[in-house]
């Protein structure tokens, strides 16, 4: 009975698609672990050098999605509401972090922190360094993750109807009590996962960062230092690590926003 | 008493010109009109939503023209309901009133209860509104639109996304509301049965201007315009230019005249109406409640046209008609209309 109906072809194929395309994401993950030891792997969990390096990581990448989140949500809200000429134009230069290779964009920043130009120079005269600093990171993990957020919480602010905003309105609530009262709670999970995104993508950065910022180390620039100057042996220790932390981050931030789907939907 | 005059708004390409509309306190305006007559746009402008070119909107003596849309006192319901989907039923009916200056409890708490028994939602207060009918989304969607005592309520096509037999008890239900509570509406609405029913008074929308104003009685029987009588259902309407015909009509000018089909008598012999033709059944078709005629005259001294006639099931079992067989019609000259170009 089970096979009394023959699969379709592009069913057969997505199986089979699929299955290569999980062996390819998850092989190589797994596969590091037989490169080492648990005797190892719990001396490294006690390096200090590793332990700060993913504690630097996990705060900067935070720190740079609350920063990307307070200064993507009024424009994404913005855009998602209006139809304007150069609307196109300005999604676009949004967006453009996200085709430029990240060590271009790290020369690209370097150019404008670098004291011979405006900004760096009023920097400098301010006292705040960027180079080899937190700072330098975060404006790094910022350039290449904010289009991410912004791009999510515009679709998610898009499926709120216009329309329920007028209704709260023509019952006496204004803009701000409207878009924090209806229209934030009802977006809130998509921008949520926006936020995952970018605080993934953020942890994720490399490129960038190695340019305005060696030092301080975050977990990818340690495990880069750790391969090229000891080899494997001493790189994939700290990496599994990265990995334990990152997988685990990643699956309770998808539950807290999977959570309370049934509830409500706004799209229903 | 709202007075929305000489309101000219623009969004793109549509324009909307020149409306003026009155409406006494307590009065139920309908505008009428077909789809994309800009019908909607004029009730968000009064609404404070779409921004206006210029004109002004007075309600209760008070200029609301730029005023933000929270401050007016004007609530506003939609065909789809727009309820808040996070909250309960109970929590979206007093949405507003948690923005309310005066704390007048007890009137709301009074309200609320004559509206939860009018629009019978006692037994889904507690329900979100995902679980719940179009009809009592929509019930649900008037009490909150009722509740803080607004000076004017608009309803954009409220019954139009509902089921037929929901449709006329939510209809029943809007008019017993406005009869208890003395709201003043305005509704939005491409039918002409919700409009008769619902009504004080008509404004008639086509192309972005209100094309004629009065009580539901005034607009069907003295349509002014070739759109107002098509609109009101005169489906005999012809453009008379010959002397002899405009004679024979008692008209001097060139002019239209209008006839509905209900008044069109059919016989197998001359009749005694006013203006009888002789002709023949040119086509039939069964509309499930009546049937629909068309004739096309035959005698020579007329200039050829083609009417169309409504007869009930009954009669038209009666008269025994059949495609191509000759018969006289006609007409009353109270039935008949004339519009002058």
């Amino acid at each position: 009975m089970l096979f009394r109906f023959k699969p379709e072809i592009i069913y057969i194929i997505a199986a089979a698609t699929g299955i290569i395309i999980l062996f390819f994401n998850i092989f190589p993950i797994i596969n590091t672990f037989y490169w080492t030891d648990s005797e190892t792997l719990i001396k490294t969990l006690f390096d200090r050098e590793v332990l700060s390096s993913i504690w630097l990581s996990i705060k900067c990448a935070s720190i740079t999605t609350i920063i990307a989140f307070l200064l993507g949500i009024p424009l994404a809200y913005y855009l998602a509401r209006h139809e304007f000429r150069l609307k196109t134009l300005i999604e676009s230069l949004i967006d453009i972090p996200l085709v430029i290779p990240h060590t271009v964009a790290g020369i690209c920043l370097l150019t404008v922190l670098s004291p011979r130009s405006i900004v760096g120079r009023f920097l400098e005269q301010n006292h705040i360094e960027t180079l080899g600093t937190e700072i330098g990171i975060i404006i790094a993990m910022l350039f290449v993750s904010m289009p991410l957020l912004i791009d999510a919480a515009k679709d998610a602010f898009k499926w709120v109807p216009p329309r329920i905003e007028n209704v709260s309105r023509s019952l006496g609530a204004n803009q701000v009590q409207t878009f924090l009262g209806i229209t934030f709670v009802l977006s809130w999970r998509g921008i949520l996962s926006g936020m995952i995104i970018t605080w993934a993508r953020s942890i994720s950065e490399f490129g960038a960062v190695i340019i305005l910022a060696y030092h301080p180390m975050i977990a990818p620039t340690l495990i880069y230092e750790r391969f090229t100057t000891y080899g494997m042996k001493y790189a994939i220790p700290a990496n599994i690590i990265l990995i334990i932390i990152s997988i685990i981050i990643f699956i309770v931030l998808r539950l807290v926003s999977l959570g309370g789907k049934e509830k409500h939907d706004s799209r229903s | 008493m709202i007075h929305v005059h000489n309101l000219d708004i623009k969004l793109g390409i549509f324009e909307i010109k020149n409306i003026n509309l009155q409406i006494a306190k307590g009065e139920f305006l309908v505008l009428l009109g077909p789809s994309a007559a800009g019908k909607s746009v004029i009730i968000e402008s009064i609404a404070g939503l779409i921004p206006i070119i210029h004109g002004k909107i007075i309600v209760n003596g008070k200029d609301v023209t730029y005023l933000k849309p929270e401050k007016r006192n004007i609530s506003i319901c939609y065909q789809d309901y727009n309820l808040f989907p996070h909250m309960k039923v109970r929590d979206n009916i007093c949405y507003g009133l948690r923005f309310k200056k005066d704390k007048h409890h007890a009137k709301y708490a009074k309200n609320f209860k004559t509206l939860i028994k009018l629009l019978e939602l006692e037994e889904i207060l507690e329900r979100l509104p995902l679980n719940l009918s179009g009809g009592e989304q929509q019930r649900v969607s008037l009490a909150r639109g009722l509740i803080g005592n607004p000076d004017v309520l608009l309803l954009d096509e409220p019954l139009s996304s509902l089921d037929p037999n929901i449709k006329w008890t939510i209809q029943e239900e809007l008019k017993n509301i406005h009869q208890t509570m003395h709201t003043t509406i305005i509704m939005v609405t491409h039918d002409f049965t919700e409009a008769n029913y619902l009504a004080d008074k008509v404004a008639l929308v086509h192309d972005g201007q209100v094309v004629q104003q009065g009580t539901i009685e005034n607009i069907f029987k003295h349509p002014q315009s070739i759109f107002a009588a098509q609109f009101t259902g005169f489906k005999n309407i012809f453009r008379l230019s010959k002397d002899e015909e405009l004679k024979s009509f008692g008209l001097k000018q060139p002019a239209y005249i209008g006839i509905r089909p209900e008044n069109i008598y059919i016989r197998h012999q001359p009749l005694t109406a006013y203006y009888q033709y002789r002709g023949k059944i040119n086509s039939l078709k069964n509309n499930g409640i009546y049937m629909e005629i068309e004739l096309i005259t035959t005698d020579t001294k007329n200039s050829k046209r083609s009417y169309i006639s409504y007869l009930t099931l009954n009669r038209f079992f009666e008269l025994n008609l059949e495609k191509d067989m000759p018969i006289h019609f006609g007409f009353d000259k109270k039935d008949l209309i004339v519009i002058r170009p």
